[in-house]
């Protein structure tokens, strides 16, 4: 069993404090929690919403359509209310009475509790919180929590929340709310489980131009800098940004970067920079609808293809796309621990969607515990940087620790110096590029989920894991066939003879993507997976949900 | 296949470039002992002046065109204890590198800043660069240049870059006490714009021309008083000043970092 409600009104209303109180409240009860939010790129004004579902089992994603929707203007009540469940309650903030949508003055019963204004949204989370019958106890532990320190407006908000529950309490509503079942009780976003991991695994710089959505994690890891103790610079631009965390990266300490697609096309020549030098630099890049500016705050996964052939020349780079929280914070260390392994770059590939998603996790380790960087001291008189080695691995050491480290991003001999002899040129590439048959042994297998044997396999990759699996589970609970999900989280490079056997077992692929192109479909074909597939591609903006997938698959 | 390994000498500029006499210096500071070069880092971008790090044999990071800034910035904050030196031409600095030029001069970070400026490009073989004078003709500037041109120096002073200087490749002894002054700079970055002749591509900014105007800064200039410095740094034409224009008082980055407080990234990685 489970709710979903949907927060909107304007951008500068509080609907996000709104938001953020319901999902703490509800995670301290013990709910199974999971949140999102859509927002137009402006400060003030504009149509936005925040999405919460609540269950009494694990979610993974959102609603398509919701249950409860809290209009705080009359744009946001027009707009959205097609969009709820048929027999949706609709709670309006206003003072007359217009059934059968029910009409609260969050405001005015603010004033009266002694709040202020502001407090509107304390009372609006406390009448949803009565609509839904749950003990007021964990809202209010959740604002003392909140505004720790600060007696008085403590108080305020308790009696703010405590109006508002009782009003929500009176309201005639058909509401089921699913029962808390000690679900676990922190809340965390991608973005801060990407950055919780990055600062964990040793990374000790950050720069980045800040671009949205890419940014929230820029954000956790500069708030978490003192304590990790990682400098987080803002970049004059991308460029300066990628080369920065080259120069890093080279000095030996692990090193990443923040951006959305239009930061990393500026980020290209300093990707192949780290290619040709062999730094195993780390770039974060959430996904955001394009081409060029695009929808800046909307979500997609358009820059797959792009990740993969960003940057001239050929070179070699592993590109991971998490689904979920905890993917997010095992494959930033992974990332990293293999760019340094293999003295690659390492990118990930998010978006929009799941770096904002809020979900009730047991946290990962918060403890430090450095990557293995995998250097070499070397020999004063016979090191050299790019040595040829079987595994076309070459010891790496770092400057300023008793031996010369020459890099060069022109091709270069043995030594790092540049040269245009052809012989070197070859003997360098060759090394360069034979790391992909370590690279390929590392692949990290997609996970099956579901029947097996199935009818429909529905292939996915990154953050639509949560949809497709919501799927998989409907389908096969309601005996509609043999349903599975075969979702990738590592995307480049692909094991075509290793995916041939998993991905022939189903009767029908569909491959799903937040794209218009179908762009991991043609990388499967192009790594010789060459059955018939058919797409599900949803490219407005928006997330793929359950909903969607069940409207979209051709049974 | 070719051999083509015996054709590649070292270095790979023209007879009489400005690079060779600056190269020489430079050598001529690194043997006096002044720096560790165990701890030296040099850093360029592409162009003749970027190669010159190539001679050197200490660790070296030749990287993309412009953007030796932020890699040399990369480098020194992840150990602020190396040594850093960029050397770099006037294409790489203040053209394709301009905006890391700017931002870094507000960062304040300390490494050191050896533009080549021989007002042409020499790589690409003779068009306009950032410092070209107006009217300079080129295969591309063909009636012309009419883009105004980079005053580096007065940009530096303007952003409180704290070590603004001026030498000449053909006054290797004032260059050399230039480049000793900026190694032994201990507070934020240090700019040294260095002029020379390019003998191939700029037959206007001559060895000569360069001869007849460069004139030493005169000894009672107060290098912190930044509206002198920056009436020096516009002074262009018969005469042209050379040496130590500016100190600014602001703190390094890295002296104002307060992670960077408790000891070096690299040096601190095993530690949380």
């Amino acid at each position: 069993m489970d709710i979903s409600i949907r927060i909107s009104g304007e951008a500068g209303q509080g609907l996000v404090a709104v938001g953020n109180l319901l999902v703490g409240a509800a995670a301290a009860a013990g709910l199974q929690v999971f949140s999102g939010k859509s927002y137009m790129s402006r400060i003030r004004g504009g149509l936005n919403w925040c999405d919460l579902r609540f269950a009494d089992h694990e979610l993974f994603g959102l609603n398509e359509r919701q249950y409860l929707l809290l209009a705080l203007n009359e744009t946001a009540l027009e707009i959205l209310r097609e969009h709820t469940a048929p027999d949706a309650v609709i709670l309006l903030d206003g003072k007359a009475e217009r059934p059968p949508v029910l009409t609260v003055d969050f405001t005015g019963l603010a004033k009266q509790s002694g709040g202020t204004d502001i407090m509107g949204n304390t009372v609006a989370a406390g009448t949803i919180w009565g609509m839904l019958k749950y003990p007021l106890e964990f809202l209010e532990n959740f604002l003392r929590q909140e505004f720790a320190g600060r007696d008085e407006i403590i108080a305020k908000n308790l009696a703010c929340a405590a109006a508002g529950y009782q009003k929500g309490l009176t309201l005639p509503t058909n509401l089921t709310a699913p029962q808390p079942v000690h679900a676990p009780t922190s809340v965390t976003t991608g973005a801060a489980m990407i950055g919780l991991a990055a600062a964990t695994s040793g990374v000790k710089f950050v720069t980045a131009y800040p671009m949205t959505p890419g940014t929230a994690t820029l954000t956790w890891l500069a708030a978490h800098s003192e304590r990790y103790g990682m400098v987080v610079e803002q970049a004059e631009d991308e460029i300066a940004a990628v080369n920065m965390v080259c120069g890093a990266v080279y000095t030996g300490v692990p090193a990443m970067t923040t951006t959305s697609g239009g930061g990393f096309a500026l980020m290209a020549e300093g990707l192949a920079l780290a290619g040709m030098m062999e730094l195993p630099i780390f770039i974060l890049v959430a996904q955001r609808p394009g081409p060029a500016t695009g929808m800046p705050t909307r979500t997609a996964q358009e820059d797959l293809k792009f990740a993969i052939n960003a940057g001239h020349g050929e070179f070699l780079r592993i590109v991971y796309a998490p689904g979920t929280h905890r993917q997010c914070y095992d494959l930033t260390r992974i990332a990293l621990e293999t760019a340094h392994r293999f003295q690659v770059p390492a990118l990930m590939l998010t978006d929009q969607y799941l770096q904002d998603a809020e979900k009730n996790i047991v946290m990962p380790s918060a403890e430090y515990q450095p990557i293995d960087r995998g250097l070499v001291d070397g020999e004063p008189e016979t090191y050299v940087r790019y040595a040829d080695s079987p595994d076309g691995i070459s010891p790496r050491a770092i400057p300023g620790h008793g031996v010369a480290v020459v890099v060069d991003s022109d091709e270069h001999d043995e030594a790092g110096h540049l040269t245009e002899d052809f012989a070197a040129r070859i003997r360098q590439q060759e090394k360069r590029l034979r790391k992909n048959t370590g690279l390929l042994e590392s692949f990290i297998m997609p996970e099956v989920y579901g029947a097996d044997e199935a009818d429909i396999a529905l292939v996915c990759w990154g953050s639509t894991y949560g949809a497709c699996r919501e799927y998989v589970d409907a389908m096969n609970a309601a005996g509609a066939g043999k349903f599975a999900m075969i979702h990738f989280s590592q995307v480049w490079p692909l094991p075509g003879d290793r995916l041939k056997p998993l991905l022939e077992r189903p009767r029908r692929l569909v491959v799903v993507e937040n794209n218009f192109a179908g762009q991991f479909r043609s990388l499967l074909r192009e790594v010789g997976i060459s059955r018939e597939m058919s797409g599900v591609n949803r490219y407005d903006g928006l997330s793929i949900t359950a909903e969607y997938l069940a409207a979209e698959v051709k049974l | 296949m070719i051999d083509i390994k015996n054709a590649d000498t070292q270095p790979s500029w023209c007879p009489g470039c400005g690079n060779y006499a600056i190269l020489k210096v430079l050598k001529e500071v690194l043997a006096t002992g002044a720096i560790d070069l165990s701890k030296l880092v040099l850093v360029s971008g592409i162009g003749q002046a970027a190669k010159m790090p190539h001679n050197i044999p200490v660790s070296v990071f030749n990287g993309l065109h412009g953007r030796a800034l932020p890699a040399a910035t990369g480098i020194k904050i992840a150990n602020h204890e190396l040594e850093v030196a960029i050397f770099s031409g006037d294409g790489d600095m203040y053209g394709e590198g301009g905006n890391h030029f700017l931002h870094n001069l507000r960062r304040n970070i300390g490494v050191k800043i050896f533009v080549h400026n021989n007002q042409v490009y020499g790589l690409t073989k003779g068009q306009a660069s950032p410092t070209s004078d107006i009217g300079f003709v080129t295969p591309i500037q063909i009636h012309g240049q009419k883009l105004q041109p980079i005053n580096p120096l007065a940009i530096a002073i303007v952003e409180e870059c704290s070590f603004v200087a001026r030498s000449f490749s053909g006054e290797p002894e004032h260059l050399k006490q230039m480049m000793l002054a900026a190694f032994a700079h201990r507070d934020g970055m240090a700019l040294v714009d260095i002029l020379q002749p390019c003998v191939s591509f700029n037959r206007t900014n001559t060895f000569k021309w360069y001869k007849d105007r460069v004139k030493p800064i005169p000894a009672d200039h107060d290098c912190h008083n930044k509206m002198a410095a920056l009436e020096l740094a516009l002074r262009w034409g018969d005469e042209i000043p050379i040496g130590i224009f500016y100190k600014g008082t602001r703190k390094s980055y890295e002296a104002d970092n307060e992670v960077l407080a408790k000891g070096t990234l690299v040096g601190n990685y095993a530690k949380q």
